[in-house]
């Protein structure tokens, strides 16, 4: 069987995004605290973690107000996303042709924690599920579309926006609000705790003492529309999505990176765009040594010889590894940093690793306008995935 | 978008000759009806979860149903669709209570399942992951005919586990376990381009004639009941089949070719 030829897919337009993250409770306090090279990561002061080895993450302190009393604090940092996203825009669409797609690795498995921990209530069982979440979301936006929940691990936040953005091409929506999110809990502390995948020091993506990554939490939500159907202003468009699946291992990224290049070519090629014509990276970047070895050597692949031209970054030096929202939040500050003509730095990148051989935006801010990005994500289970973005 | 094979295996056997006439009678009063830890053999299987081992024998079972070798699937032309409500399930649960060591945790995401099906099959194409019910996998079916329609895969599989009996106190607490039963179901569906697209309704009121079918032959069966309606369709010998399934409140439908049985 052969394939067939590639269909350039319809843009789709970003008309607003909204953010909760551990830098501020909002679009505004999010860019500022990327552009300052500042970060967010604290002692977590929300659970116990004295019998863990690192205690430390991208926490948010303080739930916005537009999300209190909302019980899943999954759902809140959703909500508080959403709240945010509409303080930019509305919704103006007919209720049922608004489609929710949230991304998520965790979904509502600290409610589980409280299900099995004394709370028998039917409600939290069912809040325990991993797509209760977008469904409250849903609930809270009116919205009365397709309700989508993709977990792919971290990766989930790209996928989730390319999904979205399907449901638009395909005019099963006329508005879709995309995107992810994640909770820092004891469920998920323990578990990179386990894995030892948790740094001591600081978080330092592609540096040469980089030491493990630490997690944040934090949503990030984009409203998409069909770009022909736009008539105000945008905030970016997204031209393309990929994924791949590394059929390698359940914890670990292919040594070689197959599964996040076929991802990126996916991307590229969905979006009509060659390699040399990427302007910029937003990296996973997790700080990892390996995720960030492999992940320089597939972006040198596949961007060819422009690569060591093309400023890459992360920001999980500022905020940490938001997990399900990572890449959600990653396109918006592309977008973010075309429209404003800044790109953040990597926050903790500062001595140069022979093996991550690539232009990492350190110190400061870069002053660029990039007009055609790319965002690259991983996840357990062998997920990768790729987004291209353009600026308006 | 065509149907090339499907194989499922519910708490009741092995494809849709195992299914009852009536499953609540044959329940006989079980709330959930499991299926067994399927016994592959393997170093690599030896710590792999109950879950993980279901998703690898439901793509098994849809190969020998449909004829087809395993190196057929191998490679990045075939796209992985996973879907679930709550397969998840036992692994969190154990990872919350005594079961916390490095090697649990990687396996409380979802896309662990998924991950070891890829591995064992070297999937390596396009991969979605997406948890929820019936119309979660209605999704899924009409991503796989996108992904066919613009060449990004030349076959996709479309793989739906569900357990309940792990966590049948949190099931029931859920009240998901009235009417019973739940049946645990692991389900795989071979899909391939073709003229006919599917038609997908995100969104539909109605039912089709199979899904009251689904629940009364094979009990509730969560996101795996469009896979059984697809099995069912083509042991009847139906060209086509209009699936749907409805979860939290949405319903969703999408038709399609359905193609020949290979054993029927």
């Amino acid at each position: 069987m052969s394939g067939a030829a590639p269909l350039r897919p319809e843009p789709i337009a970003a008309l607003a995004a909204g953010v909760v993250t551990p830098l501020g409770p909002d679009l505004d306090a999010f860019w500022s605290g990327l552009l300052g090279g500042g970060g967010a990561l604290t002692a977590i002061e929300r659970f116990r973690t004295d019998d863990l080895r690192v205690g430390c993450g991208g926490e948010i302190k303080k739930i916005p107000a537009a999300a209190s009393g909302i019980r899943s604090r999954a759902a809140a940092l959703l909500v508080a996303a959403a709240a945010d996203l509409r303080t930019r825009a509305s919704l103006d669409a007919a209720p049922e042709r608004i489609g929710v797609v949230a991304g998520t690795a965790l979904g509502g498995v600290e409610e589980l924690e409280h299900a099995l921990d004394g709370d028998s209530t039917a409600g939290r069982a069912r809040d325990a599920l991993y797509d209760a979440p977008a469904h409250a979301l849903a609930d809270w936006l009116g919205a009365r579309g397709p309700v989508v929940t993709v977990s792919a691990a971290c990766a989930s936040g790209a996928t989730a926006l390319g999904v979205g953005a399907d449901l638009l091409r395909q005019d099963v929506a006329d508005l879709v609000v995309a995107g992810g999110y994640d909770i820092l809990c004891r469920f998920v502390l323990r578990g990179f705790d386990a894995l030892r995948s948790l740094t001591r020091e600081r978080v330092r993506p592609f540096d040469r003492r980089r030491s493990g990554l630490l997690l944040g939490e934090a949503a990030g939500l984009v409203l998409l529309a069909r770009e022909r159907d736009v008539r105000g202003p945008r905030l970016g468009r997204l031209l393309g999505h990929g994924s791949a699946s590394d059929a390698s291992h359940v914890a670990a990224p292919d040594p070689h990176g197959r599964g996040l290049h076929s991802a990126i070519m996916a991307a590229l090629a969905a979006a009509d765009v060659a390699p040399a014509d990427i302007d910029f990276v937003s990296a996973h970047g997790t700080g990892t040594p390996l995720n960030d070895r492999i992940e320089s050597t597939v972006l040198r692949r596949a961007l060819g010889p422009r690569a060591d031209a093309i400023p890459v970054n992360s920001i999980k030096g500022a905020l940490g590894h938001t997990m399900g929202a990572a890449a959600a939040l990653e396109a918006i500050m592309c977008w973010l940093a075309a429209r404003e003509g800044f790109i953040p730095p990597t926050t903790g990148f500062e001595e140069p690793d022979p093996a991550c051989p690539l232009d990492y935006v350190p110190g400061t801010c870069r002053v660029a306008r990039p007009r055609l990005m790319l965002s690259t994500s991983l996840g357990f289970g062998g997920c990768n995935a790729a987004l291209v973005l353009e600026a308006v | 978008m065509k149907v090339e094979s499907v194989g499922i295996l519910t708490g009741w056997g092995r494809g849709v000759e195992a299914l009852p006439s009536d499953a609540s009678v044959a329940a006989a009063g079980r709330a959930v009806l499991p299926l067994a830890r399927p016994s592959l053999n393997g170093e690599r299987f030896r710590r792999a979860t109950r879950e993980c081992l279901l998703g690898v024998e439901a793509v098994n079972v849809m190969l020998a149903e449909g004829g087809i070798d395993h190196d057929e699937i191998r490679g990045d032309r075939t796209a992985l669709l996973f879907v679930t409500v709550g397969a998840y399930g036992p692994s969190n649960v154990g990872f919350i209570g005594t079961r916390s060591g490095t090697l649990h945790f990687p396996y409380t995401a979802p896309s662990a399942l998924s991950g070891e099906v890829a591995i064992e099959f070297g999937l390596t194409g396009a991969y979605v992951i997406l948890i929820g019910g019936a119309p979660a996998t209605i999704d899924a079916l009409w991503q796989a005919g996108l992904l066919l329609a613009q060449g990004r895969c030349d076959r996709a599989l479309v793989l739906v586990v569900e357990v309940f009996e792990d966590c049948e106190a949190l099931w029931r607490r859920a009240r998901w376990t009235v009417p019973a039963p739940l049946v645990e179901t692991a389900a795989c569906a071979l899909l391939t381009r073709s003229e006919a697209p599917p038609v997908y309704r995100a969104m539909s009121g109605e039912p089709s004639a199979l899904e009251p079918d689904v629940e009364a032959r094979a009990g509730r069966t969560l996101a795996a009941a469009p896979l059984v309606a697809l099995a069912l369709a083509r042991a009847a010998g139906e060209p086509r089949a209009r699936l749907t399934g409805s979860w939290r409140g949405r319903r969703a439908s999408i038709e399609l070719v359905v193609g020949q049985a290979a054993r029927l």
